[in-house]
């Protein structure tokens, strides 16, 4: 942190408008060691979505094994290896870094009227650590692939022939790459906002990428710790976690859930930070409920390190603490539910604009409210008896990550990429795309709840013939996922080499990135900007202007 | 590089250095009763007001009225930080000599963990200057004993509920040596 | 840059900084350096040194915050196996030294107070007092160090590691510490070993073990004082591993896993400590940190008096157990 003379690089303001992150230095060690949180959050985002590819061609390949209920494509053993490959890709590498590092990179610094985060070489650390551990965890599909499951469960992790050793370590490296992420926002939220930035006119994004931070900082170090056990419980059978040897693999689940139950949130608290700039925008009115939002998000960061024996109700956990996480698991309805009803209440008379963002935003409300209720059936301790390890619990915790945060993901995906790449993509296509990947969800995902309160294991490798039929539509819908997700990927990339280029303000936004050029400046705001009024107030004082095909501040005021 | 690194103001004339060094309890015992306390929570207490202080901080005049000691943070006196160090060095007398009492099967456990509390109390309040920093970081660190707290005891809670599982395992695993 | 520095910074004996000479000097510095009105230390995203400072601090407390978490697992895991089987505890403490515990303890706290000295030299711009406090914090922790180092050969040495590496090349009552502590109970737990190895009278030892038994052969009823600390430390009785003579508790090893786990992990934190320090003493040296710029120090103290801290409750949970 604290920097020496040497790299304080300050340049004088740059006259020329044409001058931004982007085109300010060239070469390709100027992106690798840049302290540019943009440029920083644009790396995050080309490496996310590399990982987001490799752990959906592995979903692929599961689905598609289970088109029959034998073998189809591969033996058990590869099955195990590519179910356990995609959830640690997906949770460690795609969904726990997607909005807060990448796009929060990119965006939050910018939304907060700051130059940069308050740390910008713990930022890049906490990427290159990223990198890191993420090619930890994929030296283990090049040795032997882990098959324990992206849960690192003893004794059997402590025991398979696999390459536990370097996935385990890679996901301990990004733990703590996820820390440095978290700490850097919350001291940039507190410390670097400008004049008149009070907390309560700070974007609802921001609201969320702050409570997702305190989960990070406070949970995370608790899976290092853990991992570091389990791999050394592994190497140098330490008898803590191995009942073999005295010790107690239902500490291990304590101790994992500890930290991965808050990562739930740390997955879907900043989903809900995206759909909160999203829908006021396209609604063109200002968010109902802002410190209902604002605080419920700490609500939900709170009440979720509270629950993590929900995940542990046929573990051998004893009863009464069962019914104590059981029963605080029903409180995080209620702050959720303030959200989704606040939401709604946004849109209720507004001018709705059904751009790909807004369709995105519009099917998160679907998917999340089905996946949420669907989390409440599993927090009844009885109902969880029956439907724990089946495609229930698969079906509900889809909806809730993939519909959830990967849908809120491509929301904001698609809201910022204006800002950050200057170029806009093509509208038609992307309401395409954002069909499709809704279509896809919940073709893939709806039969298996279906599965899975008839009996249908998770993780099985065969399964009975009756469930066929179920079992080949939700591949169908994988395989419609797969094609929206490679439309997106085409007309993005696209719109990179021939997008006509974006305006400063083309959805109308009032938060602070869309005072910005559209790509921002190197230094985001010459002058630290000051705040009058509240992130979503103000859409009446802005005109569409068909010539730049954005939003231009009206000429008279309306009072 | 060497430009880069002259500092702004430590690098002082050598005879200058020495004369303040060579008596150095003498400065620090003036400058420990100089500062006003009362000064200092006023302008720390609270974080959402940094960029407002940090403003009037820049002014010298305010600077001067507001940062008795030293502009950014307390400065501790000596006398102070070895008071502190004598009452952690008495406390470890105490809690080694503590363990020749047998204090019933709990007590001696209880006895060492309130010492190395109160030790752990002294190093956070004093050398590590919660007493007079921003409320805001005593704040985060109560939340992380909090958070100790919630795991440690949702864990050792259920274990102990489950403990009788593991018992009637281990009893009907383990060989019975000898019978 | 050299004409900037103003010689009315550093404090004169008995002399109180004046705090406009501070500011004045900031100014200066700044102007120098890059025209903008910031300071040589200052980062361009931070409109003051007060702000620099202030985020510097709030980094760290939520750093320190992580790490308390971190070393929460392990506090668990001890405290749930304590709670489950103290006679590994009881048994396994004999073999601690507590003398050099101690030692290490005294040193920490020696170190903490150079550390929290050290912040006081950099915020006084006492350029050769701040080097020297944090040569000796340095010299505190390679002392700390060296300790450790014996000591965990000295384990090596006695087969006390965790796992199935763990073979005690002693009997716990063959040990000077527990012969001190409970002579009779040493000495009848030899006269029970001598009795299972050399007679085979194996009932008279389990019955002698048994106090619900009736004694057989010439052996007595043991005395309360020969027999509960055998008994508390697992030696004997339901928890010992091999019931017809004396040996050790059931999974003994857990607790080395622990101790080497919960000391080594703390050792890795004050290696990193060591490097921080060298760091900044090099820094210090080059008369880097003064009033405005001192925040390093002050962090890396603040790191340093957690890992303290840390050892501060390891101290009596490993060394101290009654």
């Amino acid at each position: 942190m604290a920097a020496p003379s040497t790299t304080v690089d300050v340049v004088a303001p740059r006259s020329s408008g044409s001058d931004n992150y982007l085109t300010h230095d060239k070469g390709v060690l100027s992106w690798i060691f840049t302290l540019d949180h943009k440029r920083i959050g644009v790396m995050y985002l080309c490496s996310v979505l590399t990982a987001f590819a490799l752990g959906g061609f592995f979903a692929l390949l599961v689905r598609t094994e289970l088109l029959t209920p034998q073998r189809t494509i591969m033996d058990h053993d590869t099955y195990n290896q590519m179910f356990t490959l995609h959830g640690a890709i997906m949770v460690f590498l795609v969904i726990i870094p997607g909005i807060p590092a990448a796009l929060g990179n990119i965006i939050m610094p910018l939304q907060l009227g700051a130059k940069d985060v308050a740390f910008p070489r713990l930022n890049l650390a906490s990427y290159h650590l990223w990198i890191v551990g993420a090619l930890f965890m994929l030296s283990s599909l090049a040795i032997n692939a882990v098959d324990t499951g992206w849960t690192f469960y003893t004794p059997y992790s402590t025991t398979t022939s696999t390459a536990v050793v370097p996935a385990a370590f890679g996901a301990f490296i990004l733990g703590f790459s996820s820390i440095f992420t978290g700490l850097n926002f919350i001291v940039t939220m507190h410390k670097l906002r400008p004049p008149g930035m009070t907390w309560f006119r700070l974007p609802l994004f921001c609201w969320a990428l702050y409570s997702t931070a305190l989960i990070q900082v406070l949970a995370t170090p608790v899976i290092g710790i853990t991992l570091l056990m389990m791999i050394v419980e592994r190497t140098l059978h330490i008898g803590i976690f191995d009942p073999m040897l005295g010790g107690d693999p239902v500490l291990f689940q304590h101790f994992f859930w500890f930290y991965s139950h808050p990562a739930v949130y740390i997955m879907i608290v900043p989903a809900f930070g995206v759909i909160g700039e999203i829908i006021p925008v396209f609604s063109r009115k200002r968010i109902f409920g802002y410190k209902f939002i604002a605080v419920s998000s700490l609500a939900i960061a709170f009440l979720g390190f509270l629950v993590w024996g929900h995940h542990m109700f046929v573990s051998g956990q004893s009863v009464l603490a069962g019914t104590i996480f059981s029963a605080i698991t029903f409180l995080i309805a209620i702050p959720t539910a303030i959200k989704v009803f606040n939401w709604i209440t946004t849109m209720y008379k507004g001018v709705i604009h059904l751009d790909t963002p807004m369709l995105y935003a519009l099917a998160f409300l679907w998917v999340f409210t089905i996946g949420g209720l669907t989390g409440i059936f599993l927090a009844v301790m009885s109902v969880d008896v029956h439907l724990h390890d089946t495609y229930f619990v698969v079906a509900h915790f889809h909806y809730v990550m993939m519909g959830g945060a990967i849908t809120a993901f491509m929301g904001g995906l698609h809201y910022w990429w204006p800002k950050f790449t200057g170029k806009m993509y093509e509208e038609k296509v992307g309401r395409v795309g954002a069909a499709l990947v809704f279509v896809g969800l919940n073709v893939t995902f709806f039969p298996q709840f279906i599965l899975g309160s008839r009996g249908m294991p998770r993780r099985y490798y065969n399964y009975l013939p009756e469930f066929q039929p179920l079992h080949v539509l939700s591949t169908l819908g994988a395989y419609t996922l797969g094609i929206g997700f490679l439309l997106t990927a085409f007309y993005l990339y696209k719109s990179l080499k021939s997008g006509k280029t974006a305006p400063m303000n083309p959805w109308g936004g009032a938060t602070l990135e869309w005072h910005c050029s559209s790509p921002p400046p190197y230094y985001n705001f010459h002058k630290p900007p000051v705040v009058t009024a509240g992130p979503y107030d103000g859409y009446e004082n802005l005109m569409y202007d068909e010539t730049i095909s954005g939003y231009v501040p009206r000429k008279e005021k309306i009072v | 590089m060497a430009n880069d690194d002259t500092p702004q103001n430590a690098e002082q004339p050598k005879s200058m250095q020495g004369s303040s060094e060579e008596t150095p309890t003498i400065a620090p015992e003036d400058d420990a009763t100089a500062p006003n306390p009362a000064f200092e929570p006023t302008e720390q207490d609270e974080p959402e007001q940094d960029e407002q202080a940090d403003a009037v901080s820049e002014d010298p005049q305010q600077g001067h009225e507001k940062h008795e000691d030293h502009g950014l943070a307390h400065t501790m006196p000596i006398w102070m930080m070895l008071a502190v160090l004598g009452a952690l060095m008495a406390l470890t007398i105490l809690t080694v000599s503590v363990t020749s009492f047998d204090l019933g099967s709990e007590g001696n456990l209880v006895v060492a963990m309130v010492i190395a509390t109160i030790k752990a109390g002294l190093v956070v309040t004093f050398f590590m200057h919660l007493f007079w920093d921003k409320k805001f970081h005593l704040i985060l660190f109560l939340t992380a004993v909090l958070f100790v707290i919630l795991f440690l005891s949702m864990s050792i809670t259920d274990r102990g509920e489950y403990q009788h599982n593991i018992d009637l395992y281990t009893n009907a695993t383990t060989p019975a040596v000898g019978k | 840059m050299s004409e900037s520095i103003s010689p009315a910074i550093e404090p004169k004996p008995g002399h109180r900084v004046p705090a406009p000479a501070v500011h004045e000097d900031a100014d200066h510095g700044g102007h120098d350096e890059h025209g903008h009105g910031a300071g040589p230390h200052l980062a361009h995203h931070f409109d003051t040194y007060q702000q620099q400072f202030d985020a510097g601090k709030l980094g760290i407390w939520l750093f320190l915050l992580t790490e308390v978490l971190f070393f929460s697992g392990l506090f668990c895991a001890y405290t749930v196996y304590r709670g489950m089987h103290p006679e590994v505890f009881v048994y396994a403490h004999y073999f601690l030294n507590t003398t050099m515990g101690a030692i290490n303890t005294c040193v920490l706290l020696v170190s903490s107070l150079t550390a929290a000295w050290a912040v006081r030299n950099a915020q006084l711009a006492q350029r050769k007092l701040l080097v020297l406090n944090i040569a000796i914090t340095i010299a505190c922790a390679c002392t700390f160090m060296v300790v450790k180092f014996f000591e965990y050969q000295h384990k090596f040495h006695d087969g006390l590691l965790p796992g199935p590496a763990f073979h005690p090349t002693e009997q716990v009552w063959e040990l000077d510490a527990f012969k001190k502590k409970h002579p009779e109970a040493a000495e009848y737990a030899e006269k029970l070993t001598q009795l299972a190895e050399h007679k085979g009278d194996v009932s008279a030892v389990a019955g002698a073990i048994d106090l619900t038994r009736p004694v057989t052969g010439k052996f007595e009823r043991p005395t309360e004082a020969q027999l509960e600390p055998l008994l508390k430390a697992g030696v004997i009785g339901p928890a010992a591993e091999d019931t017809t003579r004396p040996s050790k508790p059931r999974n003994a090893h857990v607790f080395f896993s622990i101790y080497f786990f919960m000391t080594g992990l703390h050792g890795i934190h004050v290696l990193a400590g060591i490097g921080v320090w060298v760091w900044l003493g090099i820094r210090a040296n080059k008369g880097q940190f003064g009033p405005k710029y001192f925040g390093p120090i002050d962090y890396s103290a603040l790191y340093w008096h957690l890992v303290d801290l840390v050892w501060i409750y390891l101290f009596p949970l490993l060394y101290l157990i009654h």
